[in-house]
């Protein structure tokens, strides 16, 4: 029936502090289909770092449903999750976060250490996706080598190792100057135009121009979509 | 892929230098004190039951009074002893008390009645003359060092013995201790003369320290014990009691066993320390790296990956921490068994046991205590859930 990639439906996240809840998300409907390139704006608090965790499979909505090509995975057990996180999704991060003891090449061969992959052919996808985005002559270089926007394109290459279906990334040029920024935005939007599926969060205006379409999120709904 | 965790595990431990030290040397100390006792303890027994067989011999029973008292006499007739069949041989260690009268002073002193098969029985029993010559005929006396002087004899001297004269034939060396093999008198106090002429000197029911009865090869212990019992049976003796080899070593053995398990016990509470080191160690680890975590988890790590990972780095320290405290443990137990054994001068190789018992036991115990005390924050790592972990400064 549907074609979506992921279909959140009535999604609501309520995190409890105590007495407190704070509703993070109210209800959000949701579909990302093939190829599409999402941007989430909206104000501080609105809920797009907790959307990108339920889209991305990191975290259970309280209520509502996700569905995965069709397949309800809202109940589904966390190895399972792990499992299909790590074969059909990447994630990018505002603060890069590379593991610092590891050089290039070995943190965007770690997602596939965690699928068994053997070390070869580890090395050769590592090597080959790193080269791709411009690091090949860093491949041994650990994250305090490296600068601001190469730690961001060796986050970029380890999202894109495992040739996931879904990128997601919450706020990928935050922590970044604009001409670099500028750099990492044309690479998302290379890859989209081969065919990959992006949702990103961001607060800046030019980030979320690259992508085709862009939701207003306001207090954890969704109130606008702009094609 | 379990290779390439442990892998990124070691990669972790270098990552950390000297707090990785620190925690393994926490486990190296427990592990050192634990293997030293042991091996030292293994050592002592080791070297007691070869003591013991010199002294005693497997095919020997030791005839002494109730609780292996040598202090206490017995009555029993040696010769009757030798008598029975599947005896090769026994000797019995008999004092007296006699009225002594020397050259330049007198009064009742021990006599010990010496026979030529003790020397070999009793390894402890150093009758080594210091001037003079060893006894060889009937009429000679050998005197103790301070006997000597008590008497103011010297070789070549008459003493009299309960009115018998003797011929002072040597002076014994200074000795080291004697009090084993004497039933507590030391030889230095002594005169020693001739089983054959003490028994002259004192007839009548013999009263001994201890006797021993070596055994013929083919002869049946079980047997002869019960001969030897009927004979103090027929003396009267109802206070003494039987030992063979294997009693004694048994009854010695028992009693080192209990001292080292308990200082073992003792040093294994340093090695539970070690494990707080490393549970320490390992949750501020957890803490630290708590993003780290989360992103791991989101690239696709499973509960079992993070768990293992923390896993592998508790008990690789653990395991590092055991391999250098058995090297040192041993080089201390060396050290030490050198100075005991130049301290008191013990006969015999006495050298800490290294058995593949105790460095493969080492080496598992201080794996698990790594492990075990690194299991509670490898749990809390492997349970964080994903998205916490990201949001955690
Ligand atoms: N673990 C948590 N416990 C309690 N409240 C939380 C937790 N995580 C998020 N929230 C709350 O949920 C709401 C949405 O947070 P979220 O991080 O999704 O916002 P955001 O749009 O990504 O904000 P920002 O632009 O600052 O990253 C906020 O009000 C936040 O305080
Ligand atoms: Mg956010």
């Amino acid at each position: 029936m549907s074609t979506a990639l992921v279909e959140l439906q009535g999604v609501t996240k309520i995190y409890r502090l105590g007495e407190v809840e704070v509703p993070a998300l109210r209800g959000v409907d949701l579909a990302v289909s093939p190829g599409d390139f999402l941007a989430l704006m909206g104000p501080s608090g609105s809920g797009k770092s907790t959307l990108l965790h339920v889209l991305g499979l990191l975290d259970r909505p309280t209520a509502g449903r996700v569905l995965w090509e069709g397949r309800d995975v809202t109940r589904l057990n966390g190895g399972r999750l792990a499992e299909l996180r790590g074969r059909r999704i990447g994630f990018v991060f505002q603060m890069f976060n590379l593991v610092p003891n590891l050089t290039a090449l070995e943190n965007v061969e770690l997602p596939l250490v965690f699928l068994g992959v053997p070390g070869r052919e580890r090395r050769r996808r590592a090597q080959e996706v790193l080269t791709r985005l411009g690091l090949g002559d860093r491949l041994r270089h650990r994250p305090n080598q490296l600068s601001g926007g190469q730690q961001q394109r060796v986050a970029l290459a380890r999202a894109l190792v495992t040739d996931p279906a879904l990128l997601i990334a919450d706020e990928p040029t935050g922590n970044l100057d604009t001409t670099t920024g500028k750099e990492i935005l044309g690479l998302f939007t290379q890859l989209n135009e081969q065919g990959r599926t992006i949702v990103l969060a961001t607060h800046d205006p030019e980030a979320a121009a690259v992508a085709k379409a862009r939701l207003r999120l306001r207090d954890g709904q969704i109130v606008g979509v702009e094609r | 892929m379990i290779w390439d965790i442990l892998r990124l595990s070691l990669r972790n431990i270098r990552h950390r230098g000297l707090r990785s030290w620190l925690t393994v040397i926490g486990i190296l100390i427990g592990t050192a004190a634990v293997v030293a006792l042991i091996s030292v303890g293994q050592g002592l027994q080791r070297a007691i039951a070869l003591q013991v067989e010199r002294i005693v011999g497997y095919n020997t029973i030791l005839v002494t009074a109730r609780g292996l008292n040598l202090g206490q006499r017995i009555r029993l007739d040696i010769e009757a002893i030798r008598a029975i069949p599947g005896v090769r041989s026994a000797i019995a260690v008999r004092t007296e008390t006699a009225y002594v009268e020397g050259p330049g002073g007198k009064g009742f002193l021990a006599v010990l009645g010496y026979d030529p098969p003790m020397e070999e029985f009793v390894a402890e029993m150093d009758l080594t003359v210091a001037s003079g010559r060893p006894l060889a005929g009937p009429g000679e006396v050998l005197l103790g060092s301070r006997t000597a002087r008590v008497l103011g004899a010297g070789v070549g001297d008459a003493v009299t013995i309960e009115g018998k004269s003797f011929t002072v034939v040597g002076i014994l060396g200074a000795q080291r201790a004697g009090g084993f093999a004497t039933g507590g008198l030391s030889l230095t106090d002594l005169l020693v003369i001739s089983l054959p002429e003490l028994r002259q000197l004192f007839r009548g029911p013999e009263l001994v320290h201890y006797a021993v009865v070596r055994l013929a090869d083919r002869a049946d212990m079980a047997l002869v014990r019960e001969r030897i019992r009927d004979h103090l049976r027929a003396v009267g003796e109802r206070n003494a009691s039987l030992t063979d080899f294997e009693d004694l070593t048994r009854n010695i053995q028992s009693v080192i066993r209990g001292v080292q398990a308990f200082l073992a016990g003792i040093a294994g509470i340093a090695l539970l320390v070690g494990g707080v080191g490393v549970m320490n160690t390992m949750y501020t680890a957890v803490l630290e790296r708590t993003r780290e975590i989360g992103v791991l988890k989101a690239i696709g790590a499973k509960d079992s990956h993070v768990l293992f990972l923390f896993l592998f780095e508790s008990g690789f320290m653990g395991l590092a921490g055991g391999a250098l405290g058995l090297l040192s443990g041993f080089g201390v137990a060396w050290v030490a068994t050198l100075i005991v054994s130049r301290l008191f001068e013990a006969q015999g190789a006495f050298t800490p046991a290294l058995t593949a018992g105790l460095v493969l036991g080492s080496l598992f115990f201080a794996f698990v205590v790594g492990a075990v005390s690194g299991l509670f924050p490898a749990v809390r790592a492997a349970k964080l859930p994903p998205v916490e972990a990201l949001r955690y400064e």
